[in-house]
């Protein structure tokens, strides 16, 4: 594994444990009784190993001819593979206490992905498609100026992690309305920043639509149901 | 001793998967012609955008990019795509191409010595993957496995 891959998961790790901490200390998941960091951690983890799954096998590669290629994360994982990758197996260590579970760590699980979109700027992939904005950047030795587009992604994400801790600590939001809003901010960043990506075959931005509006129908339920 | 059924069927799961590797049917493609630095800088100066990745058969990141180099050469009909076969022989690099490049719309040459790479400054290691634009000034050089998103905004870069 690259170096730089290494710290981009370092920086999405340290994001995630912060969150944790500053919501730790003012009463987050004081019922929980699932240990967050690592549950978190171990859905990570189980995450990049299906996502990388199906990424091989969309690409024809067998894993099981070929399982070497499994450790090979830079060549690709399937973002829909590591989002399913991860909450199932979130969902399996939860599954006691799963909506508490859930509402307990939106908040870290948007910080980490803000920091592993932040973590860009240690693999150099930060850019995206051209741009004239005066905060656009180019890559070494181009003249061409980029939309640099995850950091965009990773700005959206911190600030939905921060406005989700915060309506939990003073708004006292009711049972799955944080994890559906922290869905809907996930999918929804992904959703508003994919035309600003240069891909060779396009994201999957119905994967993004749905989970936006799966997110989105989570959360409004459960204030719906709170207040009748 | 007794096994659990989930145990059992896992296996059977994987027996099955494993009878689905793409093992190369029929004939295999012509093997890469061995080419000198002049041959190269004459294929490189066509007049197109060109990306040459740097592979061989006994690389294991090379058969792991081998699929999305072949998407890029699909989707980039205007960019010329070359694959420099290094420090390998031609009945392994056959297979590999049948195996990993069979839909790829690029052409292969041979570097047995490996120097090519080496005095373009890229070192030892493969994969490599080099970026030219048309006017054969080399834009980029990306060392190791290249993913999808780098591979993309590479030749975005050159292909205009």
């Amino acid at each position: 594994m690259e170096f730089s891959l290494l710290a981009a998961a370092a920086i999405a790790t340290g994001a995630f444990w912060l969150m944790l901490r500053w919501e730790a200390k003012r009463g987050n998941a004081a019922g929980c009784a699932l240990n967050l960091w690592d549950a978190g951690l171990t859905a990570a983890i189980g995450g990049v190993f299906v996502g990388r799954l199906f990424s091989m096998l969309s690409a024809g590669i067998n894993p099981l001819t070929d399982p070497g290629q499994i450790l090979l994360v830079r060549s690709g994982v399937s973002t829909v593979g590591a989002t399913v990758g991860a909450f199932a197996v979130f969902a399996f260590l939860g599954r006691r206490e799963l909506v508490t579970s859930a509402d307990a760590i939106a908040p870290s699980a948007l910080a980490a992905l803000a920091g592993w979109h932040a973590g860009c700027l240690a693999t150099s992939g930060c850019l995206g498609t051209e741009t004239t904005l005066a905060w656009g950047m180019t890559l070494e030795g181009s003249s061409i100026t980029r939309h640099p587009v995850e950091v965009y992604a990773a700005i959206g994400l911190a600030l939905a992690a921060a406005g989700i801790a915060l309506w939990k600590q003073h708004g006292r939001p009711p049972a799955s309305a944080p994890f559906g809003l922290a869905l809907a901010a996930a999918a929804g960043v992904r959703l508003a920043t994919e035309p600003m990506r240069i891909s060779l075959d396009g994201g999957p931005t119905v994967f993004y639509a749905v989970g936006l509006a799966l997110g989105l129908a989570i959360a409004v339920l459960a204030m719906v149901r709170a207040r009748s | 001793m007794h096994y659990p059924r989930w145990l059992i069927g896992l296996a059977f799961v994987a027996m099955t998967l494993s009878a689905c590797s793409s093992e190369p049917t029929g004939p295999l493609p012509p093997a890469p012609t061995e080419i000198g630095r002049a041959t190269y800088d004459t294929a490189i100066a066509s007049g197109s955008p060109a990306v040459v990745n740097v592979w061989a058969s006994w690389c294991l990141p090379c058969r792991s990019e081998a699929p999305l180099i072949a998407v890029g050469s699909t989707r980039h009909p205007d960019v010329t795509f070359i694959g420099l076969n290094v420090k390998d022989s031609p009945g392994d690099a056959q297979e590999f191409m049948a195996r990993y490049l069979d839909d790829a719309d690029m052409v292969h040459f041979a570097d047995s010595s490996g120097r090519i790479p080496i005095d373009l400054g890229a070192g030892p290691g493969v994969p490599v993957t080099f970026f030219y634009a048309a006017d054969g000034s080399l834009a980029a050089t990306h060392r190791g496995i290249i993913d999808e998103p780098t591979l993309a905004r590479f030749l975005d870069e050159i292909d205009r």
